[in-house]
């Protein structure tokens, strides 16, 4: 083990400076390039995505594929930004002292892309139609009423206090449609859909490209800049790189991490590296009895070189992980959790307090296709050689993958945590509720206090108080590790150079109407 | 003559129907085989247990297994199609139909350019048998033989689309000439996977041809060089190449499929790899079908042109025109 050892610490070592080199190198790239003149119209853009988006339904879907085209044509009362910061969107709002009435005021001529106008109907019937169906991204919140009380006022009544209730709002499934689907069946409506977002959709085949025109009623003067938008199909990301860098494609979607460097430095092409919501992470199945022992699961914790990780996997693109929260969330506790930092004596001695004192035969489950997570977990198998727990990789396809978790049969897996949202409850209650239905992310982890904390969590107001539950949780987390947070990976995406104002979301969409095209474009 | 040609029609059919049924039955059980439930591809990680369970109702997946092969079976005969996709809800009969055409391009395209590769190089060796060119002709093919299809299509990327710049480096363009100009280095990927074999068969058959006995009286009789050539060899050799250009159809649909991957572009291939990855049953199913019905069509086709072309293998009684070489003995 002896001999593995130096050579993989050396590994490590250039891997850092490869990335410190790569990210001095695209230093200047780093953030989206920033309009020197006036904003131009007109244009077509073409954005690369490695999946075509196959269904509009927003109280339907939730993956990014489609998720990322359905926000483009319908819009939220409230929403996000860069930021990750809540604020009016298609309406204002006031809340009322405890916090149990929401009255939201649309603004002044709203209309929707074919010209009809937003009334309080419409909003009362989208989110009827969500709370009614579910769905995979549900109103959790106590809803009791929602009610058109004026000519452009509605007013939701909740039957509890629920802080997150505008964080959960803000989603792209809570987008506002006509009443009735404006008259058109409910197949034809998602087929031709009609929103008051920046653009809708002209043509779209379901298993490649879709074309959107700009939306000529949209309420922000001038916007969108862009004639259309094109989402190009190019299911290869290797295909979808070359294209941007031959001109055949103006933007794409995503860049692995190792191509980050190099889309940086190529002329004609510009990196846009914005901080996610996203955590990857050890995920542990605490029905396996080994990883039941809460000093097995510490001593992984530490014999695991996050630092490492972070560097050699991730080319100085992510930003390594203390806590279970990104930044970028409210009530992170990156910076103040006290995680379990990487000591191989530690961690020896660690397991030696545990029922394995000499170790044990494991599998780490990945998803087959994630070049990263390979390499993450080939990582994880040395590090854990080195405390006496031998470690088999199992890759499987993403279908077979699922299944397996969703079936609890793993022992431990490579996966990560994402939110929807800027608030903590969304990401906390996935992660840590052993009541809901993914049993604390398929890990089974139960802990009272927690639960507990987690309830509080929303409705307790914004404030102190609210930042100290979410930091006794993390913290909490951290000491007990159901999983061990590696690291928060960048949104990683490029353009070309004469792409403009490009604007990314923390969960990865990107706001095209802000997007213009430079001459000689 | 009717009743002769319903006769071979029959015989035909006979032969078909049990193929396309084994691969309709195959391909149905061995996908149900895997591991993997399309609804929670659908909806992702973050769909409740009641959401999969609605999804997989509307989908027909909670159904017993012999209902659905019994559902799928009966929507083939009777609406040739295999079911609509379950991820994004269009019949797979439409699916196909729109992909096909930049498939099926490649396919003609690359046969085209296996031929124009390969006939002149066949020509050259066995012309100059041990020459330098027969030398090249024989080393040359073994190298391209041994590359994998998406290696040959990945280098060409890299010099005529990156490095030249002459061609595109994926998709297919819109606008005249462009989806034409797109299908070029794809074409030219799986011919080039091609043509080795049918430079190395064509190459064997022509110096069969030249050393027969018929050729030394063509040329005792002092008939030309060139039109011994051109009219007794070349068209003597023509139809073991053809044979062996339908044998490949199956590799050349293979190979179609892969390179889209490689080029992007948005064909059947890359229809079929979404499909399995998501389970979309219906569609690989349709795919399945569509690839083994055009194999089948191709090979037959293929030996009712060698049986037209050869009157000996009409008499033979027999489609099969590999039997040929040993006739032309």
């Amino acid at each position: 083990m002896t001999a593995s050892r130096s050579p993989r610490r050396a590994a490590l070592a250039v891997a850092a400076l490869v990335a410190a080199l790569a990210l001095s190198a695209c230093g200047g790239s780093a953030a989206p390039s920033t309009p020197s003149t006036d904003p131009v119209s007109g244009g077509t853009l073409t954005f690369g995505r490695v999946a075509s988006a196959n269904d509009l339904d927003l109280h339907q879907q939730i993956t990014a594929n489609n998720a990322f085209a359905i926000d483009k044509v319908f819009e939220p009362l409230v929403a996000f930004d860069e930021q990750g910061e809540i604020g009016p969107w298609l309406a204002d709002y006031e809340v009322s002292d405890d916090g149990l009435e929401y009255v939201f005021t649309l603004r002044d001529g709203l209309q929707f892309s074919d010209g009809s106008d937003v009334v309080p109907e419409d909003v009362v019937f989208s989110l009827n139609r969500h709370l009614e169906l579910g769905g995979p991204l549900p109103l959790e919140a106590p809803i009791a009423s929602i009610e058109a009380s004026g000519d452009r006022e509605v007013t939701i009544a909740l039957s509890g206090p629920y802080t997150p209730f505008l964080s959960e709002l803000a989603s792209f499934s809570n987008g506002i449609l006509p009443a009735d689907f404006g008259g058109a069946s409910e197949e034809e409506f998602f087929e031709r859909p009609i929103g008051t977002g920046p653009f809708a959709v002209s043509e779209w085949d379901p298993n490649g490209d879709l074309v959107f025109v700009k939306n000529t009623h949209y309420w922000q003067e001038g916007k969108p800049y862009l004639d259309s938008l094109v989402y190009r199909f190019v299911a290869d990301d290797t295909q979808l790189r070359q294209q941007l860098q031959a001109g055949q494609i103006d933007a794409i979607d995503t860049v692995p991490a190792t191509n980050a460097a190099e889309i940086g430095a190529t002329g004609g092409t510009v990196l846009s590296e914005t901080p996610g919501w996203s955590t990857e992470q050890v995920f542990f199945n605490t029905q396996r009895e080994e990883f039941a022992d809460v000093h097995v699961r510490r001593a992984i914790a530490q014999a695991l070189d996050r630092d490492g990780i972070t560097e050699a996997t991730t080319f100085g693109t992510a930003e390594v992980a203390n806590a279970l929260l990104p930044p970028t969330i409210t009530y992170s506790a990156d910076d103040s959790v006290e995680a379990l930092e990487y000591d191989p004596e530690a961690a020896r001695a660690e397991l030696a307090e545990s029922a394995y004192p000499d170790g044990f035969e494991v599998t780490l489950l990945i998803a087959s296709g994630n070049a990263q997570r390979a390499q993450i977990a080939q990582i994880v198998q040395e590090s854990l050689a080195k405390i006496g727990i031998t470690v088999e990789i199992e890759q499987l396809d993403i279908a077979v993958f699922r299944e397996r978790f969703f079936a609890y049969d793993f022992d431990f897996m490579l996966n990560s945590g994402q939110s929807d949202a800027p608030d903590p409850n969304g990401f906390i209650t996935f992660q840590a509720d052993p009541e809901g239905f993914s049993k604390s992310y398929w890990t089974h982890y139960t802990n009272e206090r927690v639960t507990e904390l987690m309830h509080e969590g929303r409705t307790t107001p914004a404030g102190a108080g609210r930042e100290a539950i979410y930091g006794e949780i993390q913290q909490i987390l951290a000491d007990e590790v159901p999983y061990i947070p590696l690291f928060f990976p960048a949104n990683l995406k490029a353009t070309s150079e004469a792409v403009q104002g490009f604007a990314v979301l923390p969960n990865g969409s990107v706001r095209f109407q802000d997007v213009w095209l430079s001459e000689g474009a | 003559m009717v009743r002769r040609a319903a006769a071979a029609a029959g015989r035909a059919l006979a032969r078909v129907v049990p193929v396309v049924l084994g691969v309709v039955i195959a391909v149905f059980f061995l996908l149900r085989l895997v591991p993997g439930d399309p609804a929670a591809m659908i909806l992702g990680e973050r769909a409740t247990p009641e959401a999969l369970a609605a999804l997989r109702a509307e989908l027909g997946l909670d159904q017993p297994l012999w209902r659905q092969f019994s559902d799928f079976l009966w929507g083939v005969l009777t609406r040739f199609d295999t079911g609509d996709s379950l991820v994004s809800g269009v019949p797979t009969r439409e699916l196909i139909l729109a992909k096909a055409p930049i498939s099926l391009g490649i396919v003609v395209f690359a046969v085209g350019l296996a031929v124009v590769i390969a006939v002149p190089l066949a020509l050259a060796a066995a012309l100059r048998k041990d020459g330098w060119a027969d030398h090249v002709v024989r080393v040359l093919p073994a190298v391209f033989m041994g590359m994998p299809l998406f290696w040959i299509g990945l280098l060409l990327i890299i010099v005529f689309a990156v490095q030249l710049q002459w061609l595109p480096v994926g998709g297919v363009g819109s606008g005249p000439g462009e989806p034409l100009r797109s299908l070029v280095l794809p074409a030219l990927a799986v011919a080039l996977g091609l043509a080795p074999p049918l430079v190395r068969s064509l190459r064997a058959q022509l110096l069969e041809v030249l050393q027969s006995d018929f050729v030394t009286t063509l040329r005792a009789a002092r008939i030309p060089e060139r039109t011994i050539i051109w009219r007794h060899v070349v068209r003597g050799a023509a139809l073991p190449a053809l044979t062996l250009l339908s044998v490949n159809t199956a590799y050349l649909i293979g190979g179609t499929l892969v390179v889209e991957q490689v080029f992007g572009i948005n064909g059947l291939g890359t229809l079929l790899f979404q499909s399995i990855g998501s389970r979309d049953f219906p569609v690989v199913q349709g795919i399945a079908l569509a690839c083994a019905l055009l194999v089948v069509l191709v090979t037959g086709l293929a030996g009712a042109a060698s049986a037209a072309l050869d009157p000996r293998l009409r008499r033979a009684g027999s489609a099969d025109p590999r039997r040929r070489a040993g006739a032309a003995r």
